[in-house]
């Protein structure tokens, strides 16, 4: 039953173990890029799009080269510990890439995105995504569906964050809590509220 | 073991060599007409976004700057030695420089000596003031309402709020001019920052009638004007400085303004207390 | 005392009326004065061009200031005698204004250019809207718009109902209610007139429930001009144009609409009986009923005070000021506007002279939005005043807009209720006001 397993990654990622507010990954553009919708839009369309990539390749990687055993040169290796080295190299490549397409076709986002994109290159939740899913052991297709549905989790938590920061621009914040410090409490309040799906999905 | 790190090593370094061509590639196919002169020029910049120059930020400055031949002396916020750092990256002489303004608050109404005729209970905001209590409790009708718009407006905290009478540091403005739009009454200015004597006031009334609500008016009694007329002329109810000949700090000590309205800008700072500030009606 | 089922609106307030002061007592008419002070910018739209001179003589009724443009009127003499200065006072709202000074001579003779048409049911209607032109009439109730350009609705907005306003929700004035009791045929007969102008035949005069006696004198004789009485809920801001309409008729202005769009105009019953005196005895309108009320005022009273008057002078007819006051407010304590000075003068539009003293008076200090949601019930018009009075705090314009801060109808009911004593009517005035000036730099 592929597509029930699939219901199940989608949902666990998305709401149940979501990157950002359960797995505490990512956190740099979360903060960074969540005090407009706009921006928060673009940025969430952007690691969509690059976790699915990043979670497909390293898949293929993982599965193709360093699970199975090679055979170079008469002798038997394991280069599975190398994963995380070689997962790196692929992201940060991979989003060199995306960055050099997104200047040339569409200019708006890559200056809306700013730093933020060259950040997605050691982005811990693009990287963790890949190393769940080597640990796990999914399927190529499975980590694909996973890296997408982790983006999905990601931009939910960022845009419902974001609109939070745009009403809390109008509120009086106390002196001391201003500016990063109420965020802090805010994704603090988020992420108690997202504890509430635990258990939705085995 | 040393086959299993030299392979391990090898296959990290084909793989980096593959997706290093890659990027090389990409990077020929799609490459972007960008001048890295802009981004040097946006270093260059102050970087306050204060948006003072009539662009979109700095980075939208610096844009213009290098595309559109901009002068860099368009940004009122950065110094001269920075103005020529700019020019340097695009290759040009330095243009002239503008001469350095400063705002002036033209009024030293501060709560203890301006007379006031209503107490103001709304929203403590120079503007909602104006529009909605036309202009709160102070009796002059030109003066600073000393609810502090500008102070909250300024990008680099040099309007201080002194017993509810805003005051310009001359040392941090820098002459965007973003607080003469705020003040509802108008009275902040831009003036050479070579001058340092002004007459604080801005009222419009008649004589008789400023002396009534306000002890530190000018009178319009010619006394500076007499002293110095190449400086000093009368506009309308009041005597301003003329600021293409601005007159020597001394002047003031010489003159003795009757009422003290003209002041130099240091002894202006001075006479208003710092005490009960926040710009809050007691 | 009350009817079971009284017309009514959606939110609004009831606050202490403070009506008992005043409302028993007869309207007097004021003693001539020795000098007015006639406001010269009186209505909305553009104010009038001064034609007298320093020295001038002039005759009661006689004009001093004539219109300039379709959306302002003229202006009258209140007494014969001598044209003084030209003066600054303060406004209703607080900024200057010019004023011209009348010395009376003590005769108080007519002069009035107009001559009286009493068979006004055979007359053309575009003379008897001449006629309301010259007289200089203006919404008396307190929005000082023209009357004849009210009465001049455009030919493609079908007009079927004539609504008067005698609600006066404001509390303390009693100013309609008093004319209303002692003066009904007066009102009728002006409504009547507007209803010949309008050619409608549907009108209604809308009254508050608190004002029975009114209710019946005027009910005696509304029939003789087909006119129908609604008693109507007492609650504030009942005498607001679309609250009344709904109502009345349970017609809705939409947002942004006018009362035309629903066919329906809207007159105070003191502009009504404005109407009649131009009309009927030639009259320009240099009278009207102004209650002078208020805990220090001595003996409050509804006068019947010429146009220009002093505020000191009046204050000092109702037997002077026999407690401390705080505040001296032009028209009622909820619309009315706070003034600094007794510098003042009566104008066409000033239903009332209010004094508080300062334990009725609030000082409070703003704190943040509970979100209670109380204003959100008392607003008349359904909007949200807690979350726009916040994103006004912000300066955030646009999205103000948004959530329609253009319909505020200023009448600070939010305000009224608000528990954290937010100034949520100040900040929409502000908002609007902001709004405005950016839309005409806009259009510029």
């Amino acid at each position: 039953m592929p597509s029930n397993e699939w219901l199940l990654i989608t949902v666990g990622a998305i709401l149940v173990n979501n990157v950002v507010l359960s797995r505490i990954l990512g956190i740099c553009p979360f903060l960074g890029v969540s005090k407009r919708l706009k921006t928060a839009l673009g940025m969430s369309g952007a690691v969509v799009f690059v976790m699915t990539i990043a979670s497909f390749v390293t898949a293929v990687l993982y599965q193709l080269l360093l699970k199975t055993e090679l055979t170079i040169a008469g002798r038997t290796v394991d280069l599975s510990f190398t994963r995380i080295l070689l997962f790196i190299v692929v992201i940060a490549s991979l989003v060199q890439i995306v960055e050099i397409l997104l200047k040339k076709f569409s200019p708006k986002l890559y200056a809306a995105l700013g730093i933020y994109l060259p950040l997605i290159t050691t982005n811990c939740a693009v990287l963790g995504a890949a190393e769940l899913n080597a640990k796990v052991g999914r399927g190529i297709i499975e980590s694909t569906v996973f890296g997408c549905a982790t983006g999905i989790g990601f931009g939910l938590a960022l845009l419902l964050f974001a609109s939070l920061r745009e009403r809390l621009e109008l509120a009086k914040v106390p002196k001391a809590f201003q500016g990063t410090a109420i965020a802090l409490i805010t994704a603090g309040i988020l992420a108690m509220a997202f504890m509430g799906f635990s258990g939705l999905v085995k | 073991m040393l086959e299993i790190i030299l392979i391990s090593a090898g296959v990290v370094a084909v793989l980096g060599l593959i997706l290093g061509l890659l990027i090389a590639i990409t990077a020929k196919k799609f490459e972007v007409e960008t001048d890295p002169r802009i981004e040097e020029v946006q270093e260059l910049l102050p970087g306050a976004n204060c948006g003072a120059c009539g662009y979109a930020g700095c980075a939208d400055m610096a844009n213009a700057i290098v595309t559109k031949g901009v002068a860099p002396s368009t940004c009122p916020v950065t110094n001269e030695e920075k103005q020529a750092e700019i020019a340097k990256v695009l290759g040009q002489e330095v243009g002239e420089a503008k001469e350095k303004m400063v705002a002036v608050v033209f009024c030293g109404g501060s709560i203890s000596r301006a007379g006031r005729n209503a107490q103001y209970n709304g929203v403590m905001d120079c503007r909602s003031a104006s529009i909605v209590a036309n202009g709160g409790g102070k009796a002059c009708r030109y003066g600073c309402l000393g609810f502090g718009s500008c102070a909250r407006a300024c990008p680099f905290g040099a309007i201080e709020m002194r017993d509810g009478l805003a005051v310009v540091h001359p040392e941090l403005c820098r002459g965007c001019g973003k607080c003469l739009g705020i003040c509802p009454r108008k009275l902040i200015r831009l003036v050479p920052a070579k001058a340092k004597v002004h007459v604080y006031c801005n009222s419009l009334d008649k004589p008789q009638q400023k002396r009534k609500y306000c002890s530190v008016t000018c009178l319009t009694c010619r006394k500076c004007v007499k002293a110095a007329p190449d400086s000093m002329n009368v506009q309308d109810q009041l005597i301003r400085v003329i600021y293409s000949n601005p007159p020597d700090p001394s002047f003031v000590e010489g003159v003795k303004c009757p009422t003290g309205a003209l002041q130099t800008e240091e002894s202006h700072r001075c006479l208003v207390p710092k005490a009960a500030a926040d710009g809050k009606e007691k | 005392m009350y009817s079971d089922n009284p017309r009514k609106f959606i939110g609004g307030v009831h606050p202490d009326d403070g009506k008992a002061l005043s409302c028993e007592k007869p309207i007097r008419i004021a003693p001539l004065l020795e000098k007015y002070i006639v406001p010269i910018p009186q209505n909305i739209g553009k104010p009038p061009k001064v034609i007298v001179n320093k020295g001038d003589l002039v005759k009661k009724g006689q004009l001093i200031a004539e219109a300039d443009g379709f959306v302002s009127v003229p202006l009258h003499a209140p007494t014969s005698g001598t044209v003084g200065e030209t003066v600054l006072i303060p406004g209703a709202v607080g900024t200057m204004i010019p004023a011209v000074e009348i010395i009376s001579d003590g005769q108080d003779e007519w002069g009035s250019a107009l001559e009286p048409i009493p068979d006004w049911k055979n007359t053309d209607r575009e003379i008897l809207k001449k006629r309301i032109f010259d007289a200089g009439i203006i919404g008396m109730g307190g929005a000082a718009f023209p009357s004849h350009v009210k009465l001049s609705p455009p030919p493609e907005k079908v007009i079927d109902t004539l609504i008067l306003n005698g609600a006066e929700c404001e509390p303390y004035l009693t100013a309609d209610h008093r004319l209303m009791l002692e003066h009904p045929n007066d009102v009728l007969e002006g409504a009547a007139i507007a209803a010949k102008i309008l050619k409608v035949n549907r009108v209604f005069v809308g009254i508050e429930e608190n004002k029975q006696n009114a209710i019946d004198a005027m009910k005696e004789i509304a029939g003789k001009y087909g006119i129908k009485i609604v008693p109507l809920r007492v609650r504030y801001p009942q005498g607001a144009e679309k609250q009344l309409i709904m109502a009345i008729t349970g017609r809705h202005v939409v947002a942004g609409g006018l009362p035309m769009d629903v066919g329906c105009v809207v007159q105070n019953v003191g502009t009504c009986a404005a109407i009649r005196a131009a009309v009927v005895e030639g009259h320009p309108l240099i009278e009207r009923m102004t209650t002078i009320t208020g805990s220090p005022v001595k003996d409050p009273c509804t006068w019947q005070l010429r146009i220009g008057t002093p505020v000191a002078e009046a204050l000092k007819m109702a037997g002077g000021v026999i407690a401390p006051a705080a505040k001296l407010i032009l028209g009622g304590p909820m619309m009315g506007f706070a003034q600094a000075t007794l510098d003042g003068a009566v104008a066409k539009n000033s239903s009332g002279i209010l004094l508080l003293q300062a334990e009725e008076t609030g000082q409070y200090t703003s704190n943040p939005c509970i979100r209670c949601g109380r204003c959100v019930d008392a607003c008349p018009m359904r909007l949200l005043p807690g979350p726009i009075s916040v994103l006004v705090e912000s300066e955030k314009y646009d999205q103000a807009e948004q959530a329609f801060v253009m319909d505020c109808v200023e009448c600070g009911a939010c305000s009224y209720v608000c528990p954290a004593n937010r100034p949520l009517i100040q900040h929409f005035r502000r908002a609007k006001a902001e709004i405005n000036a950016l839309r005409r730099a806009g259009k510029k």
